[in-house]
């Protein structure tokens, strides 16, 4: 009976600590498909942050007259301005250098090191190399450039376009989604002096933070010019609203005007989505001379917000009628507290799912833009840009199967994890 | 009903007019001059006084004599004349210039002296110091163009060099290329860069840019293509024919197949049926097109793999003049892979949504009804259900709109057919950029107007639906 008792309790504690999220994850482990695609996706995240240790044409380490040397590391420290290569590295390649003792990384090429000595080798011809462990194991390219260390590139890029992109658009889906669901159409109220100063210091801010700074953004260092300018205007909003909340307390400048958030937010959503995106980015990229890829994790971002915007929405219409939102605001939160602290937390369920497919939508969408050629540089491998090379010469099969093979997979994997995410974390289950 | 949609037409004006200020603030960044791209296609040399009045011309032939905008919001130190200077690289510069120092007045004196000076230069017969003058010349030529002070003052040194060289060039052009000389350090040593701070409001009115671009676009007058000088509507038009066959045959097959698919999966719930098919679609929805394309290409047409069985690219090439049906055959046997690749995706998509609403109706009480009354299987089904399930797929019907612009620029640039999409990369490639805002624009006006039909077919399946708001 005692014992009983202490079991009982015990189970009873257990299930107080299960959460809403454990609860979640439970149930997207019993969806096989997403639980491996969740692995593999693990897996391509190892790969893409280790990819210099796993495929480069240094060795990871080796001794040279009496002197130990970590190349790949040092070649961090050297990038970082810490450290130097000495004269014998610089003049002769690493593949050439006499060693005492040498560890090579798993493939011994990067991606953009050209071996002219084996220009489209599939996977299965005799290449010409010094040992099996020089092989090329997925072929080389035109130029001999290796496809498994470009795999690796590529997927360092697939990753980093769509996770940046995916910030981007989690921070501003985010605010404007909460904004609209929270306030609706009347309940964002504020005073006159609030919305002219900003409006007028945002003018202002753009003029001073890069329209008078034209030249040294157009001609000096231009991101951190740009960024500069950025942050003069972030200042100057800032100054404008603590201004206005002195301001406020004027009887004249402090009346109050409904702002119509959803609807603002609701036709730009709109908006956006009636610009055909791969065009406005093709537009755009090719009109911005230079070509990195910075351009296109940024204009993917800012065309892919609306999704999350609208899940956002749509969550916290919902939340902002229960019963705890009354409590915290009969409590005196203010409304920014309500927002972040109590309602948003508990509408990131969807925005998950909403980010999942929106990887998928912007790892398609960077293969689509290098496949096409355009907006990645020349010298960047990519899984669309192997891709691409394909067309010349289609005896090489394996740079069509083996890209597009991985294109395939992320975009299925992060599908099937949205799709995961949409059973697990249904709403039904909340209750 | 129709106070909804007039609204609904109403809301679409400020997004179009939204949208067409990013269309026009993009064209106005693309780099490149349109006036040389039209009407000097080469490097041909000009005489100088030709050469600025055919500018002139073509500048105004293309609208783009005006100021970009009905205002401008600008520093104090930027003359409200600026557009005025045709020539776009000259410009370029005198902007860079006041952007660097900001006072216009020693700026302009310097710009007039660079005339004086080039038109004195001009004057100097070719037999004097013929060497020196040719060298000189052409530093004098790219003067305009330079405002890095590094730059200027080496070019202003070399120059130097040259009239010093030869005393019948000191006394034809030395006092005034003192001047010149005098001019340049006027602009360093009295700049203002403080007026660069100081904010200008410029109001240009209606004869701008902007109000000439989109004036004549709303009146169905698209301009005329940088590339050859032909009207962007008949580019535009020709390239739609192809579009339009390709992704119309995509979306019938899609729906085609799709529907029956998506409406036996939900019947057939959780059966292998189901599974499978649910499976399949899901595999091909993530299959990325332009993959499945370059596949298809490789392995089947060419002899490499030994399945030549298809045409790799274009449309088919018999003249005009050949039977219809064999053109039909030809263009039908170019289409086939195409439209495969466009066809699968969309598959997916399309079941999984009318699975989805068909399983709702499912569970309604008059569908047991229906199966109490008697009725046979397949009416219960198509009849009372899938009416009722299509409410949903409607939805779809607005995505046909933009698609049937855009939705196969990747397909169309890898099969070489002549469509929007492949107008357009080929556009952005010659920087032919009339035609690229165009459809920029038009996609936009084309997915709202896929919107507005999808809520007018909403209200006509629904009798339920009634737009209030």
């Amino acid at each position: 009976m005692f014992f009983g008792r202490k079991q009982q309790k015990d189970i009873e504690q257990q299930l107080s600590k299960r959460t809403y999220w454990s609860f979640a994850w439970e149930r997207f482990r019993k969806n096989r498909m997403a639980l491996w695609s969740w692995r593999i996706f693990l897996v391509i995240l190892f790969v893409a942050i280790t990819g210099d240790f796993i495929a480069n044409d240094k060795p990871l380490y080796c001794k040279i007259d009496g002197k130990r040397y970590f190349p790949v590391i040092q070649e961090y420290a050297v990038q970082l301005g810490w450290s130097k290569w000495e004269a014998k590295f610089l003049n002769t390649p690493w593949y050439e250098q006499t060693f005492e003792s040498q560890f090579w990384p798993l493939i011994p090429y990067a991606s953009e090191r050209l071996d002219y000595k084996n220009t489209y080798k599939g996977p299965f011809d005799k290449q010409n190399v010094k040992s099996w462990r020089f092989r090329h194991w997925l072929g080389t390219d035109d130029l001999g450039r290796d496809v498994a260390a470009g795999m690796i590139a590529g997927a360092r890029t697939a990753l980093m376009v769509g996770m940046v992109a995916m910030s981007i658009a989690l921070l501003i889906g985010l605010l404007l989604g909460s904004l609209a669901g929270y306030f609706g159409d009347d309940g964002l109220k504020l005073s006159r002096i609030r919305v002219g100063l900003n409006l007028l210091f945002l003018l202002l801010g753009i003029f001073w933070g890069w329209g008078s700074r034209s030249y040294a953004i157009s001609e000096g260092a231009q991101a951190t010019n740009f960024f500069l300018g950025f942050l003069i205007i972030v200042a100057l909003l800032v100054l404008a609203n603590l201004l206005s909340s002195r301001l406020e307390r004027i009887p004249a400048l402090g009346k109050r005007w409904v702002i119509p958030i959803d609807l603002i937010v609701m036709r730009l959503i709109e908006m956006v989505n009636a610009i055909p995106g791969l065009l406005l980015i093709l537009a755009f990229v090719a009109a911005i001379q230079e070509e990195s890829i910075l351009y296109v994790m940024l204009l993917i971002g800012l065309l892919a917000w609306t999704g999350v915007a609208r899940f956002v929405r749509a969550e916290l219409l919902r939340i902002r009628r229960m019963d705890y939102i009354d409590a915290a605001r009969a409590l005196g939160f203010t409304q920014w507290k309500i927002i972040f602290r109590h309602a948003l937390p508990n509408a990131l369920g969807p925005v998950l799912i909403a980010l999942s497919f929106g990887m998928a939508g912007a790892i398609l969408l960077e293969a689509s833009l290098s496949f096409l050629n355009i907006g990645v540089p020349e010298e960047q491998v990519t899984w669309g840009s192997l891709l691409r090379e394909a067309r010349n010469y289609p005896k090489a099969w394996w740079l069509t199967v083996v890209p597009g093979f991985a294109i395939f997979i992320s975009v299925t994997i992060f599908n099937y994890i949205g799709d995961g995410l949409t059973q697990a974390l249904d709403p039904r289950l909340k209750e | 009903m129709t106070t909804y949609l007039l609204k609904r037409v109403l809301w679409f004006i400020p997004t179009l007019i939204a949208i067409s200020f990013l269309a026009f603030g993009l064209s106005k960044c693309t780099p490149g001059d349109p006036v040389m791209q039209a009407c000097f296609p080469e490097d041909t040399p000009f005489d100088e006084a030709v050469f600025e009045l055919e500018y002139k011309r073509c500048a105004q032939s293309l609208g783009l004599d005006r100021p970009a905008f009905y205002f401008s919001l600008s520093s104090a130190a930027y003359p409200d004349t600026l557009y005025r200077i045709q020539q776009m690289e000259r410009r370029n510069t005198l902007s860079k210039l006041i952007a660097q120092y900001g006072n216009w007045p020693e700026i302009e004196s310097y710009y007039h002296e660079i005339k004086q000076f080039r038109g004195e230069l001009a004057e100097v017969p070719d037999t004097v110091a013929a060497y020196a003058l040719t060298s000189v010349r052409a530093d004098a030529r790219f003067l305009p163009l330079q405002y890095k002070d590094e730059l200027v003052q080496r070019t202003l040194d070399s120059i130097r060099v040259g009239v010093n060289s030869d005393p019948a060039l000191v006394q034809r052009l030395g006092a005034s290329f003192k001047t010149l000389e005098g001019r340049y350090s006027a602009i360093k040593s009295q700049a203002t860069p403080g007026r660069l701070y100081v904010p200008d409001f410029k109001w240009y009115g209606t004869r701008n840019q902007y109000h000439y671009w989109f004036s004549r676009f709303v009146a169905g007058d698209f301009g005329v293509s940088l590339q050859d000088r032909r009207p962007v509507s008949r580019k535009i038009w020709e390239a739609l024919q192809w579009t339009l066959i390709l992704n119309g045959l995509a979306v019938f097959f899609a729906y085609i197949i799709a529907i029956p698919v998506g409406v036996y999966s939900a019947v057939y719930q959780g059966k292998a049926f189901d599974r499978w098919t649910s499976g399949l679609l899901f595999f091909l929805y993530s299959l990325p097109n332009f993959w499945v394309a370059t596949l298809l290409i490789i392995f089947f047409t060419n002899s490499e793999y030994g399945m030549n069985w298809f045409p790799a690219f274009g449309t088919g090439s018999l003249p005009d003049d050949a039977p219809f049906w064999s053109r039909f055959w030809e263009v039908a046997y170019h289409l086939v892979l195409p439209v495969f690749c466009l066809t699968y995706a969309s598959l997916a998509f399309i079941s999984r949504q009318m699975r989805g609403s068909m399983l709702e109706v499912l569970q309604q009480l008059y569908m047991r009804t229906a199966k109490a009354k008697g009725l046979s299987e397949r009416v219960v089904i198509w009849k009372h259900g899938f009416r009722n399930a299509l409410f949903p797929i409607i939805t779809l019907v607005a995505n046909i709109f933009p698609r049937v612009l855009t939705g196969s620029v990747v397909i169309e640039w890898i099969f070489n057919i002549y469509g929007m999409g492949w107008l357009t990369i080929e556009s952005i490639g010659q920087k032919d950029w009339p035609v690229v805002f165009t459809i920029m624009m038009l996609g936009a006006i084309v997915t709202l107007i896929g919107i507005l039909i999808a809520d007018i077919l909403y209200a006509f399946v629904d009798p339920r639906v009634r737009y209030r708001k």
